[in-house]
C-alpha cells in the first residue's frame, strides 16, 4: 500500500487542514484588526528629531519687512508673464537670477506618454557656498504651474527673492540651488534624472551642477497676493516612498512652534486629533503610497535617496509671504547644519497627525499578515488530499473524497495498472496547474504593454473591450481545461492552481509589502475573496456568491474606486498610469497587470469550472 | 536522445537567444547583480582581464581580475563579438544538458553495483531532466548574465557524464579543469572516483587502490599541464594568488548570496586567519563523511558535495544553486520520501524574490542597510541547506528500506 511519509502529518490531516484554515482566517483579521489599532496612543508615538544637527527653529528668522516689498514686486513679475510660453518665462527668470549675482541653467525637456506630449524648460541657479567646498547642495524648488494647473505666483515670487536674500549671508555651507520648473510632473522629473545624468533623449543635461543634493524643499502658493490660513505638507515620492522622517518633523516644529503656523497633513483641514481624524489622515496617506504616484515637485526626488517634502499654502487667512519665507529660512538653516545625509530618522512611517506617527516594526506586520494568510492556504491547498489525482483511495481522507475517488478507481480500472515495487502513493499532477499559473502571469504583460503605449482617446474604449475579454477568458480557459482533461485530474488541476497562484501571490506581496506597503496591504484586501472562492461544482450557488465577490474585488472594480475616489474617469487614471510609467517609472501598473491581474484570473478560472463541470457533468 | 530531448534543448537555446536579442540590455543588468556575478566569476571583470592581457599588461594588475588565464586565452581567441559570447555560453548550457541526458540514460541514479532503487520505474525521463536544466530560471539567468561559472558547471557535468560510462581519462581531464577553473570542484574528485570505479565494468576491474593511484597520476599530470600553460599564457605565477588565492583568502568582500562576506566584514583582522581556515576546513570536512555515509551511491555524494559547496563555498552564486538543483532532478524517484519539498521550494521562492527587494532597499533606496541583504541569504543559505538534508534523508531511508523492507512506512528519526 501507499507509502506515507510522514506519517503523524497524513494520519491528523483534517486536524493539519482545519488548523491552517483557521490559522489564515485568524492571520487575516489580526492583519486588519492591528491596523484599525495603530491610531490609538498605545500604538503610535509621538514624532520627535532623531538627528540632533538639525536644530530646528534655533536660529531667528530675518526675512521680512523690505524683503516682503521685493516678494510683491517679484509677484507683479511673475502675473505679467502668467501665459508666456516657457522659454519666455526661462529666460525672464534666468534675467532675474543673474542680476541677483548667480549662476544660472537652462533644460529644455520634452516627454511623451499616452499619446501627449509633455515639454517645457526649466530654469535654475546655484548659490556658491561662501563657506562650503560644492560637494553638497539643498534645493528649493518652485513650479511655475503647480500639480493642480495654477500659476504659482507666490512660490515663485518667493524663490525669486530668497534667492536674492540668501546670496547676501555668509553662513551657507551647502550649495543652494534655486529651481524653478516648468510644471509640477514632468519639469523636476527631468531636472533630477540629468542633474543625474541618468535623462532620456528628449532631455537637455545640465550646464551648471553642484555637489550631492540633501535635501529639497518645494514651495506651492498660488493665487495673486492672498494670505493664507495653515502650511500642507505633502510628502509622498514615486513608489511609495517617503522622505526621511526627520524633514516632516522639522517642517512641522519651524512652523508650528517657531512661526505659529498650522500644519495639516494629507489635505485634512480640519485635524482635531481625534481616532477618527488620525485614521482618515492614515488612510489617505496609504492610499497615495499605494497608488505610488508624483503628488507634488518633490516626488520626484524621492527615489534618488533625496529628502524632499512640498511646503504648499492653504486656505484663507492671516499668514503672508513673510511667514512663509521665514519657514523656508529656517528650514534651510536646518538642512545647512547637516552634517550628514538623512538617515537618523524613520524612512518607513505612516503619519496620522503632524506629531504622530507609527514606524514600520509596528505596521509591518498587518500586511505582513496578509500575504501569509495566502501563503497558509496556499500550504493548506497543497496538504489537502483533494490535491492528489491518483486511482487509489486515500485511507485518511475526508468521507466525501472517499467516494468520489472510488468512483475514479472504477472508471480507471480498463487502464493497466503499472506494477512498481513501490508506488508512492496517489501523486500531485503538476504540470497542468504549473502552466495555467505561469501562462496566465505571462498573459500579464500584455495589458502592461497595452495600456502603456495607446493613445489617450482610445484609452477608454480598449479598456472597456479589456474588461469583457477579462470577464470572458477564465471562463473560456475554464471550458477549455474541463473539455480536454481526464475527469479525475479536474478538480486536483484547479485545486493546485489556485495553490501556486495563492503561493506567488502571498510571496510578491510580502516582498512588496517591504518596498511600498500599502499598495501591498490594499492588494491583499482585495485579493482576500482569492483565498475562499474554490470549484465547487456541487454547489452552484456558492459558485455564484464566489464569482459575484470576485468580480467585485477585480483589478478594475477597484480602478473604478479610485476613478470615484477622484471623480475621474478611468481614462485619465489610465492615462496617469502610462504618464507615470514613462516619466517617473511608476511600478504600480507592473504591479497590477503582472502580480494582481493574473492571480484574479486564476481565481475566476478556478470558480467558473464549477459552472462549467456541472454543465459537463464531469463534477463527479 | 530521443526527439523530446532535442525538442527540449531546442526550446532551451530558443529562450537564451529570444532573450539575448529581445533584451539587449538585460545581459549588462544582470551581470551587475551580486547573486549571479561573483569576483571570481565575473563578466565585468573578466572583459578588464581581456583588454589588459590583449594589451600586454599582465591581467592580474589591479586586482580586478581573478579568473584562470586558459579563459583568458579561449577568449581573446574569440572574435570579440557580443554575438560570438553569447553564442558560446548558449552552446555550454546545451553541452550540459546533454551530459545530463547522458547521465540520466545511463540509468546510474537508480542502479548502482551496491544499490538498486526500488522506485526506478519511477524516474523521469532524460528529456525532462533536461529541461529541468534548461528551463531553471537560475540556470537561463546565469547563462544571460554570462559570469565563467556557466563554463565550470558545463565541465563539471561533462566529467559526471564521463564518469557515470565508466571514461576514467575524459573524466578526470574534465574535473581537473574545472577545479582548475574555480578551484571548490576539487572536492568533487573523491565522489568522482568511486563513481567511475563503480561504473567500470566488472571483468576488468582492477582494484580500487591500484585504480586510484593511477588515477591520482592522470590528475597531477594533468593539473600541470594546466598550470604550465597558464604560465606560458601569462608569462609568471601571479596568477595562482591572484586566482586560488582570492578564492582561498577572501580579499574581495563584494556582497554575494554566500555567508562569508558579511562575517568577514565584521571580523576583527586579528581572528580573520583563524576564521579563515576554519570555513575552508568546514568545506573539507563533508567530503569523507558523505562519501562513506553515500558509498553505495556515488553520484549522489558527489551531487551533495555539489550542494554544499554551493552553500558554503567563498564566492557563491544562483549559478551554483542552479547546478545542484537540475543535478538534484536526476533523484526524483527519491522526492515523494522527501518531508518538506512544497515548504522548502516555497522558500526558496520567496527568498529569491525578497533577496533583490532587500538589495534594493540597501543599495538604491538607502533606506535599508547591509543587515537587511545578509539576512535574506542567510535565509536562502538555511533553506538550501535544508534541501541537501532533506534530499540526503530521502535517499538514505530508500536505501534503508531496500535492506529491511519490513520497515516501509514507520516513523524513522534522524539524529
Amino acid at each position: 500500500m501507499a507509502l506515507r511519509v510522514p506519517v503523524n502529518l497524513r494520519k491528523n490531516l483534517s486536524v493539519v487542514l482545519y488548523a491552517f484554515q483557521g490559522l489564515s482566517i485568524v492571520a487575516v483579521i489580526v492583519g486588519l484588526a492591528s491596523l484599525l489599532l495603530l491610531p490609538l496612543d498605545e500604538y503610535s508615538r509621538r514624532t520627535y528629531i532623531s538627528e540632533n544637527a538639525l536644530l530646528p527653529g534655533q536660529v531667528h528668522a530675518y526675512f521680512g519687512g523690505s524683503e516682503q516689498n521685493i516678494v510683491r514686486a517679484f509677484r507683479r513679475e511673475v502675473d505679467l508673464l502668467g501665459n508666456s510660453t516657457s522659454d519666455v518665462v526661462a529666460e525672464r527668470m534666468a534675467e532675474i537670477f543673474r542680476s541677483a549675482g548667480l549662476k544660472v541653467g537652462k533644460q529644455r525637456y520634452s516627454y511623451k506618454a499616452a499619446g501627449g506630449e509633455y515639454t517645457g524648460e526649466n530654469v535654475y541657479a546655484v548659490l556658491h557656498a561662501p563657506r562650503g567646498d560644492a560637494t553638497e547642495a539643498i534645493v528649493l524648488c518652485a513650479p511655475w504651474r503647480n500639480i493642480d494647473h495654477l500659476l504659482n505666483e507666490g512660490g515663485v515670487a518667493l524663490t525669486l527673492a530668497l534667492s536674492r536674500y540668501f546670496k547676501r549671508w555668509s553662513l551657507w555651507s551647502k550649495d543652494i540651488i534655486f529651481l524653478i520648473s516648468s510644471d509640477a510632473r514632468a519639469g523636476p522629473q527631468a531636472w533630477v534624472d540629468a542633474y543625474h545624468d541618468l535623462h532620456g533623449e528628449n532631455i537637455q543635461s545640465l550646464s551648471v551642477k553642484s555637489g550631492a543634493i540633501q535635501g529639497v524643499v518645494v514651495v506651492d502658493y498660488p493665487g495673486a497676493y492672498h494670505r493664507f490660513e495653515s502650511l500642507h505638507i505633502i510628502y509622498d515620492g514615486i513608489n511609495g516612498q517617503l522622505p526621511n522622517l526627520d524633514l516632516i518633523n522639522t517642517a512641522v516644529q519651524i512652523s508650528r512652534d517657531q512661526m505659529g503656523l498650522r500644519t495639516d497633513l494629507q489635505e485634512m483641514w480640519n485635524h482635531d486629533d481625534s481616532y477618527r481624524h488620525r485614521l482618515r489622515t492614515m488612510l489617505r496617506g496609504m492610499v497615495n503610497q499605494a497608488l505610488g504616484h508624483s503628488t507634488g515637485p518633490h516626488s520626484s526626488f524621492i527615489p534618488y535617496h533625496i529628502d524632499a517634502i512640498t511646503l504648499a499654502a492653504h486656505g484663507n487667512g492671516w499668514h503672508d509671504e513673510g511667514s512663509l519665507g521665514r519657514t523656508v529660512e529656517s528650514l534651510f538653516r536646518s538642512l545647512n547644519n547637516l552634517l550628514e545625509h538623512f538617515h537618523q530618522s524613520f524612512f518607513f512611517y505612516l503619519l496620522m497627525a503632524p506629531k504622530r506617527f507609527v514606524s514600520i516594526g509596528t505596521y509591518l506586520p498587518s500586511a505582513m499578515l496578509l500575504a501569509v494568510g495566502l501563503t497558509l492556504t496556499a500550504i493548506r491547498l497543497w496538504v489537502d488530499p483533494r490535491s492528489r489525482s491518483g486511482e487509489e483511495k486515500v485511507e485518511n481522507a475526508e468521507k466525501s473524497e472517499k467516494s468520489e475517488k472510488d468512483e475514479k478507481a472504477k472508471e480507471d480500472d480498463k487502464k493497466p495498472v503499472e506494477v512498481v515495487a513501490i508506488d508512492s502513493g496517489p501523486k500531485r499532477e503538476l504540470f497542468l496547474p504549473m502552466s495555467i499559473v505561469i501562462g496566465v502571469h505571462f498573459c500579464g504583460v500584455i495589458p502592461f504593454a497595452v495600456f502603456n503605449s495607446i493613445d489617450y482617446k482610445s484609452m477608454a474604449s480598449v479598456f472597456y473591450i479589456f474588461i469583457a475579454t477579462s470577464v470572458i477568458l477564465p471562463t473560456l480557459i475554464s471550458i477549455l481545461i474541463t473539455l480536454t482533461a481526464s475527469p479525475h485530474r479536474l478538480l486536483p488541476a484547479f485545486h493546485l492552481s489556485r495553490c501556486f497562484s495563492l503561493l506567488f501571490l502571498g510571496m510578491f506581496l510580502s516582498t512588496l509589502a517591504t518596498l511600498n506597503f500599502s499598495l501591498s496591504f490594499l492588494i491583499g484586501l482585495f485579493s482576500l475573496p482569492l483565498t475562499f472562492a474554490r470549484t465547487t461544482p456541487k454547489s452552484i450557488p456558492l459558485a455564484l456568491v464566489n464569482s459575484i465577490l470576485l468580480q467585485l474585488t477585480s483589478p478594475f472594480a477597484a480602478l473604478f474606486a479610485v476613478a470615484g475616489y477622484w471623480g475621474l474617469g478611468v481614462e485619465d487614471i489610465l492615462k496617469e498610469a502610462s504618464f507615470g510609467w514613462w516619466v517617473w517609472g511608476m511600478w504600480t501598473p507592473v504591479v497590477v497587470w503582472c502580480v494582481w491581474w493574473p492571480a484574479w484570473v486564476v481565481g475566476r478560472i478556478s470558480v467558473d469550472s464549477s459552472f462549467v463541470m456541472a454543465v459537463t457533468g464531469k463534477s463527479s | 536522445m530521443d526527439r523530446k530531448c532535442l525538442l527540449v534543448i531546442g526550446a532551451g537555446i530558443l529562450i537564451r537567444l529570444v532573450l539575448f536579442t529581445a533584451f539587449p540590455s538585460l545581459p549588462t543588468i544582470l551581470a551587475q547583480r551580486v547573486e549571479i556575478s561573483t569576483p571570481v566569476t565575473s563578466y565585468k571583470r573578466l572583459q578588464e582581464g581581456i583588454y589588459l592581457f590583449t594589451h600586454g599588461v599582465s591581467p592580474y594588475d589591479g586586482g580586478v581580475f581573478h579568473q584562470a588565464p586558459l579563459l583568458l586565452s579561449l577568449f581573446s581567441i574569440l572574435p570579440p563579438s557580443t554575438i560570438v559570447t553569447n553564442l558560446l555560453y548558449v552552446l555550454a548550457d546545451v553541452f550540459s544538458a546533454i551530459s545530463l541526458i547522458q547521465i540520466a540514460s545511463s540509468g546510474v541514479p537508480t542502479v548502482t553495483p551496491h544499490h538498486v532503487s526500488p522506485r526506478k520505474a519511477n524516474t523521469w525521463p532524460p528529456w525532462a531532466i533536461a529541461a529541468a536544466f534548461l528551463f531553471n530560471p537560475f540556470t537561463i539567468a546565469t547563462c544571460i548574465a554570462r559570469p565563467t561559472i556557466v563554463f565550470t558547471n558545463t565541465i563539471i557535468l561533462h566529467a559526471v557524464a564521463a564518469a557515470v560510462n565508466g571514461r576514467r581519462g575524459p573524466a578526470f581531464v574534465s574535473m581537473a579543469m574545472a577545479s582548475y577553473l574555480s578551484l571548490y570542484p576539487v572536492l568533487l574528485l573523491p565522489p568522482l572516483l568511486f563513481l567511475t570505479y563503480d561504473s567500470l565494468k566488472a571483468n576488468s576491474k582492477p582494484s580500487i587502490q591500484a585504480f586510484s593511484a593511477v588515477t591520482m597520476i592522470i590528475l597531477s599530470v594533468v593539473l600541470m599541464i594546466y598550470f604550465k600553460l597558464s604560465h606560458l599564457i601569462t608569462g609568471s605565477w601571479e596568477f595562482v594568488a591572484s586566482t586560488y588565492g582570492v578564492h582561498l583568502l577572501l580579499p574581495d568582500l563584494t556582497p554575494n548570496v554566500g555567508l562569508w562576506w558579511y562575517f568577514f566584514i565584521e571580523m576583527f583582522d586579528s581572528f580573520r586567519a583563524f576564521f579563515l581556515c576554519l570555513f575552508q576546513l568546514h568545506l573539507l570536512i563533508y567530503v569523507p563523511s558523505v562519501c562513506l555515509r553515500l558509498r553505495k551511491q556515488p553520484l549522489f555524494a558527489l551531487i551533495t558535495l555539489v550542494g554544499i559547496s554551493s552553500i558554503f563555498k567563498s564566492y557563491p552564486a544562483i549559478g551554483d544553486t542552479g547546478l545542484y538543483l537540475s543535478l538534484l532532478m536526476l533523484y526524483n524517484h527519491t522526492f515523494p520520501l522527501m518531508r518538506y519539498t512544497f515548504f522548502l521550494a516555497a522558500a526558496i521562492l520567496y527568498a529569491t524574490f525578497l533577496g533583490p527587494a532587500f538589495y534594493y532597499l540597501w543599495v538604491y533606496a538607502g533606506s535599508g542597510n547591509a543587515n537587511f541583504f545578509y539576512a535574506i541569504t542567510l535565509v536562502w543559505s538555511i533553506f538550501n541547506a535544508l534541501i541537501v538534508a532533506d534530499a540526503v534523508y530521502a535517499v538514505l531511508r530508500e536505501e534503508h528500506e531496500t535492506e529491511r523492507p519490513e520497515l516501509i512506512g514507520k516513523d524513522v528519526v534522524q539524529i
